[in-house]
């Protein structure tokens, strides 16, 4: 009886293994190649006065296959068409926190994506992508290449001490905001889903989706804001304990830039 | 048996009643002197009541002045209430106005990546 539990628990250890590391192929792929055709993409969060419209090509989605293997149980589902074309579902459900769910179809003969969604944590469609036609052959996508990040964690930790960051979530990429606004921009992630925090000399109003508070900086007053597809509660509770800032060292990542990981 | 001696005292007594009374008789007699004085003594009673009267009107129209330390309390107190009331009219243009929500969701969209 116990071979047969470890032998069980053995081929699921297997199988959500492998079921990563399909995706993970996937994904690899479709940073050079990608499907064309036509495209609805629908946002509901951040909320938009036409949240649906139509394009040539899936959106991008800055995923960080370390960062997701980490955060996210992957589940492959049912064989599904999209736009005619048989593909595969991979679930994405985070291991902890409140973090929004994605599912993935991929194309089962190119093995590039063909549709994302994204869904908050009550069920809520956040965003969707998907083919509507696919065009019959693949296109090379330029290669970007992205510049480590080293040491951002530690520089945001004393930056902005009392910063709980929501589970799962690490700082990935910070740049200057724009001269005429001040202060700066951090982008957090947990592989897929991504949060904006930012440093900057004015408030912002509460709203469905952004958290701030005011601290104490070198220069005078200024305001940390929290900006993502997180629950409220779970935003202002990073936030709870913030009580001043020092940009100093934010300032060697001014530059604009995008890590992977 | 008197007293006095009758040799001694006659002529002599005589004399000083006369004088006596011609005393009182001038004394009795209103003269100049006595209206003037009279009168001097009548305006400054006259006088002495009216500055009474007022001191007891003004008394009662006017309270009893206050203490230096209340009145001292009471100009800071105003003056505070007035700054107060200055900060509460000028802070909302010393103080920017909160950015709307739509400015942070910039942000976000930006982090999402190109397309959305």
């Amino acid at each position: 009886m116990r071979r047969v539990l470890l032998l069980g628990l053995l081929f699921v250890g297997t199988a959500q293994a492998t079921d990563a590391d399909d995706l993970a192929a996937a994904l690899k792929k479709a940073r050079q190649w990608t499907a064309r055709g036509q495209v609805e993409v629908s946002v509901f969060f951040p909320p938009r006065t036409t949240p649906t419209r139509t394009t040539n090509a899936l959106p991008a989605v800055p995923f960080r296959p370390a960062l997701l293997a980490r955060n996210f149980t992957v589940t492959r589902g049912d064989s599904e068409a999209v736009a005619g074309r048989p593909s595969t579902r991979f679930d994405l459900t985070p291991k902890q926190g409140a973090a929004a769910r994605w599912s993935l179809w991929i194309d089962r003969e190119w093995n590039v994506p063909l549709a994302f969604e994204e869904r908050m944590p009550d069920g809520t469609l956040a965003r969707r992508a998907a083919f509507l036609k696919v065009n019959g052959a693949l296109a090379r996508v330029p290669v970007q290449a992205v510049p480590p990040v080293v040491g951002l964690s530690a520089v945001l930790k004393a930056a902005l001490p009392g910063l709980r960051l929501p589970a799962g979530f690490t700082p990935v990429a910070a740049k200057a905001r724009a001269e005429g606004q001040g202060g700066t921009e951090i982008t957090l992630s947990d592989g897929v889903n991504v949060l904006a925090l930012i440093v900057a000399p004015r408030n912002v109003r509460p709203a469905v989706g952004v958290a701030s508070v005011r601290v104490a900086g070198s220069g005078g007053v200024r305001f940390v804001w929290l900006v993502g597809n997180l629950p409220d509660a779970a935003l202002k509770t990073a936030l709870a304990n913030v009580r001043q800032v020092d940009e100093a060292g934010l300032g060697t990542f001014a530059a604009p830039v995008d890590a992977g990981r | 048996m008197s007293q006095f001696e009758p040799d001694m005292i006659g002529p002599e007594r005589n004399a000083s009643d006369a004088e006596l009374d011609a005393l009182f008789a001038a004394a009795r007699a209103p003269n100049e002197t006595d209206a003037g004085a009279a009168e001097r003594f009548l305006a400054g009673h006259r006088a002495r009541l009216a500055q009474t009267q007022a001191t007891q009107v003004q008394a009662i129209a006017a309270p009893a002045p206050r203490p230096l330390w209340v009145n001292r309390t009471l100009v800071t107190a105003l003056a505070s209430a007035a700054v107060i009331a200055g900060i509460s009219v000028l802070r909302p243009t010393l103080m920017p106005a909160d950015l709307p929500a739509s400015a942070a969701y910039a942000v976000y969209q930006d982090a999402l990546g190109e397309g959305w």
